[in-house]
């Protein structure tokens, strides 16, 4: 089974994405900020990541050009999950290294399209 | 698939409820420190979470709202603009709005503060200020609800497309993967080629894996727009070059290509199309939505819910492991008892007595899940004052302390509004105006400071101000003149500032729009009653007043002094009891008229004879409850009083005999009997027996300015027959 990590530090959104995924099929794991994601992945290796950008502690941006340093994760797919649709957000998550991004409101299909798109 | 999300509706709701108080409280910390950027995130990733969330259950007005909202904030956020009071009066504003929209929880339409605040928002965002605009303009949030229809391909003919897909080098830095593209291409249609370029392949000792050296070219057949074809790209569009031609249009469905004009319902036999339409949602797209979230049944779950508590998990943790040791403890008794020897004695009450332990434990943790910080509710005081201060042009900062302190829930739910009242109080009749502070030689701004603390097992609630404080002739007038007390009582300064609890007492003449309509602070004193608390109040005039509460941890459970009056078993509240004096007559001094008080230690403490004063029936004679001597009885015991203290006015309590102490569970009288003044509750003890329990502040009350212990109770107390009914 794939397993994902979502970054959220929204609780009722980590457990939507969590629910969803694991509708889809997937093992989840959760943390509520860059900072906590970092400690979950030193600890276990995950097939993609989806995280959040506004957070406290650790934001996503940040998040997602530490996770490219963890040589098991360098090619893994990176989804920014955000409510900004904004092409500067966008280009600034692709310099960092995202794969891609989901839209908000979230949308439960979406999500599971969006991650096939990515997952191999 | 379909997936529900509406289980996780009221996690949402609570959790914008949060952001919404966290939200309030950054702003109003935002007036002292109007460019702190920290600040500013926070706000904007409470907006940015409860839009995020919104959307998922349809609660649109609320996604334009923050939607708005959240432009201001992200102007505030990058310094283009700056917080000025005018800002923040509007992002509190908005809060309000937030707040309603959340606790409805229910898409309605824009109310019309709303749209109003959203035209300020937008002339703020256009030109910096909410005033100089006519209000005619519309506001920005339109276009963000629109949905545009636009006119897509038509999605039922087929085509071929030929797609070249060229991968950057450095494709898969980015996490991508040219194999899932090619095989989400294929999803969409029929793929009649695929040819891999391998031309830019190295010699593989000069291969670097991580990069990418292949490229593609596809002929698709599909009935689905080019968009979508496009639209698998989408992630990659900058780190590869994509090239889609259409080739021709529609061949026929058996081999030979033929022609197909409009619309053609032949297709789909054989077009191994994924079963459902995919629907194009544009990006802005609140198109589809799960329409299920917002039914009448989940409004109701939300005032079910209204009766949740929030837990931290190591609380539950601990409590498991608790279970467990008893669960652990319990087998091993059974087991003993089961093969049980006398030698075993001694290890049967060893387990006996860990159970006992386990017990206990588990009894305070489970009270502990109960328990809330006060902080919870102190914060939605800085708004408070913050809405007098700016009313009344006065200022004020609020302080506050022991936020941490933590309270039974469901005291905490009752403390807010007689909280709210004491604060309005101070903010609104305690701190005088900047003019008036400087001309006495004090800092224009007022300070109130809310302090929760814990005294001697109890929760200590103070707010004091520095403002004019209470002016003892001036109270004592208006007792007089509200016939509240005679002209010539003799009373402390303490016993008149107490006055001000009294029923119908103000002072003010004028009622002020702010606090006080004439019902001000005797239903605080009385709501903390409720809460078995006491409240005093201590004040020096032109320096200040502070009202203290204090209040029990919890109500459900009280440690208890067990004694006897006549044949019947009484509760004391043993945080009330102060010690416990044998009585010899001579220590008695009868006051005509007035009643007996005793002598302890130089302090004359009145005396109330609980039998008489509980009715309870005249087992046997007894010459001292006829008010005669206290003589030791029959079997040759002291009479005892227990002395006991709430709102610093202690009491001696005749009893006869006391009996021990223990944990007592607080059972209502009130569902079964009418409520009964001077008594809180009722217990069940060890025997079956029930026991009442006596409450010490109403006790006390009762004597404050008439030392009559005749009082006329009502009380009757419960005959034995009906007694068995109180469970």
């Amino acid at each position: 089974m794939k397993k994902i990590l979502i970054v959220d530090d929204s609780n009722s959104m980590r457990q939507m994405v969590s629910f969803t995924l694991r509708q889809g099929g997937f093992d989840v794991i959760e943390a509520e900020h860059g900072q906590d994601a970092l400690n979950k992945l030193a600890a276990a290796t995950v097939d993609m990541i989806i995280t959040d950008l506004n957070m406290p502690v650790m934001d996503g941006i940040t998040l997602i050009q530490n996770v490219r340093k963890i040589p098991a994760m360098k090619l893994k797919p990176i989804l920014m999950l955000t409510t900004e649709g904004l092409a500067t957000k966008k280009e600034e998550g692709r310099a960092a290294g995202a794969t891609g991004w989901i839209v908000k409101p979230f949308d439960p299909e979406k999500l599971l399209q969006t991650v096939a798109k990515v997952l191999p | 698939m379909k997936i529900d999300l509406s289980q996780f509706r009221q996690t949402f709701l609570q959790e914008s409820a949060d952001h919404v108080a966290q939200m309030e409280a950054n702003m109003l910390e935002l007036r002292s420190n109007s460019d702190d950027v920290e600040l500013l995130n926070s706000i904007f990733r409470s907006a940015h979470s409860i839009k995020g969330g919104a959307g998922a259950f349809g609660l649109n007005t609320l996604v334009r709202f923050t939607h708005s909202l959240e432009n201001l904030l992200d102007k505030l956020r990058s310094m283009e603009m700056k917080a000025t009071e005018e800002v923040i009066g509007v992002l509190l504003l908005s809060v309000d709005v937030l707040h309603s929209m959340v606790q409805s929880d229910v898409d309605q339409e824009m109310s019309k503060d709303a749209s109003e605040l959203m035209v300020m928002i937008e002339s703020l965002l256009t030109t910096g200020s909410t005033v100089g605009e006519d209000g005619s303009k519309t506001s920005g949030s339109g276009s963000e609800n629109k949905i545009i229809g636009e006119n897509k391909t038509p999605a039922n003919a087929t085509s071929v497309y030929s797609v070249s897909f060229v991968p950057d080098r450095e494709m898969f830095s980015s996490g991508s993967n040219p194999i899932v593209m090619l095989r989400n291409l294929a999803d969409l249609g029929t793929v009649l080629s695929c040819k891999k370029n391998i031309d830019e392949l190295p010699l593989l000792t000069d291969l670097d894996t991580s990069k990418c050296y292949l490229s593609w070219t596809v002929e698709i057949e599909t009935d689905r727009p080019v968009e979508e074809l496009r639209e698998v790209f989408e992630f990659v569009d900058h780190l590869a070059e994509i090239k889609i031609e259409r080739l021709k249009a529609a061949p026929a469905p058996s081999l030979g290509p033929t022609l197909v004009v409009g619309a053609n319902p032949v297709v789909g036999e054989n077009t191994p199309a994924p079963a459902k339409p995919i629907a194009l949602v544009p990006e802005t797209g609140n198109a589809k939505k799960p329409q299920t979230t917002s039914t009448p049944s989940s409004k109701k779950a939300a005032a079910s819910d209204s009766g949740s508590i929030r837990v931290p998990i190591d609380k539950v943790d601990r409590l498991i492991d608790l279970v467990g040791e008893l669960v652990i403890a319990h087998v091993m008794t059974a087991q003993m008892v089961e093969d049980f020897q006398p030698s075993l004695l001694p290890k049967l009450r060893e387990s006996v007595a860990a159970m006992e332990r386990n017990t206990r434990e588990l009894h305070e943790r489970v009270m502990s899940v109960r328990m809330l910080p006060v902080g919870t509710i102190f914060h939605r005081y800085t708004r408070t004052v913050y809405d007098i201060a700016i009313m009344t042009g006065k200022q004020i900062r609020l302080e506050m302390a022991g936020e941490e302190t933590e309270i039974d829930k469901s005291m905490l739910e009752m403390l807010g509004d007689p909280l709210t009242h004491l604060i309005r109080n101070s903010a609104d009749h305690g701190i005088e105006g900047p003019e008036t502070r400087t001309a006495a030689g004090k800092p224009a701004e007022g300070v109130i400071k809310l302090r929760a603390f814990h005294r001697s097992g109890k929760v200590v609630l103070e707010i004091t101000d520095d403002g004019a404080g209470i002016d003892p002739a001036r109270v004592r007038a208006k007792a007089v003149e509200r016939g509240l007390i005679s002209p010539d009582a003799q009373l402390t300064d303490q016993q008149i500032q107490m006055l001000i609890f009294e029923p119908g007492f103000s002072t003010r003449d004028t009622i002020s729009d702010l606090s006080g309509r004439g019902v001000g602070m005797d239903v605080v004193k009385r709501n903390i009653q409720q809460l078995s608390g006491t409240v005093s109040v201590s004040s020096t005039k032109g320096k200040g007043s502070t009202v203290t509460i204090e209040l029990p941890l919890t109500l459900a459970i009280l440690e208890g002094l067990l004694v006897r009056v006549g044949n019947r078993t009484l509760v004391l509240p043993l945080l009330s009891v102060i010690e416990t004096v044998p009585l010899r007559d001579n220590q008695i001094v009868r006051v005509a008229a007035q009643g007996e008080v005793v002598q302890i230690r130089e302090e004359s403490i009145p005396l109330l004879r609980l039998r008489r004063y509980l009715g309870l029936a005249l087992e046997g004679t007894d010459s001292s409850e006829l008010g005669g001597h206290f003589e030791d009885d029959a079997l040759g015991n002291r009479r005892l009083a227990v002395i006991v203290e709430a709102n610093n006015k202690k009491i001696g309590l005749v009893v006869d005999e006391l009996l021990g102490q223990q944990q007592v569970v607080v059972k209502s009288l009130e569902q079964h009997l009418h409520k009964v003044d001077g008594l809180m509750g009722a217990t069940i003890l060890g025997d079956g027996c029930v026991a009442p329990i006596v409450d010490v502040t109403t006790i006390t009350e009762l004597n404050l300015f008439s030392l009559q212990p005749t009082v006329k109770l009502p009380l009757a107390v419960v005959p034995a027959d009906q007694s068995a009914a109180i469970a």
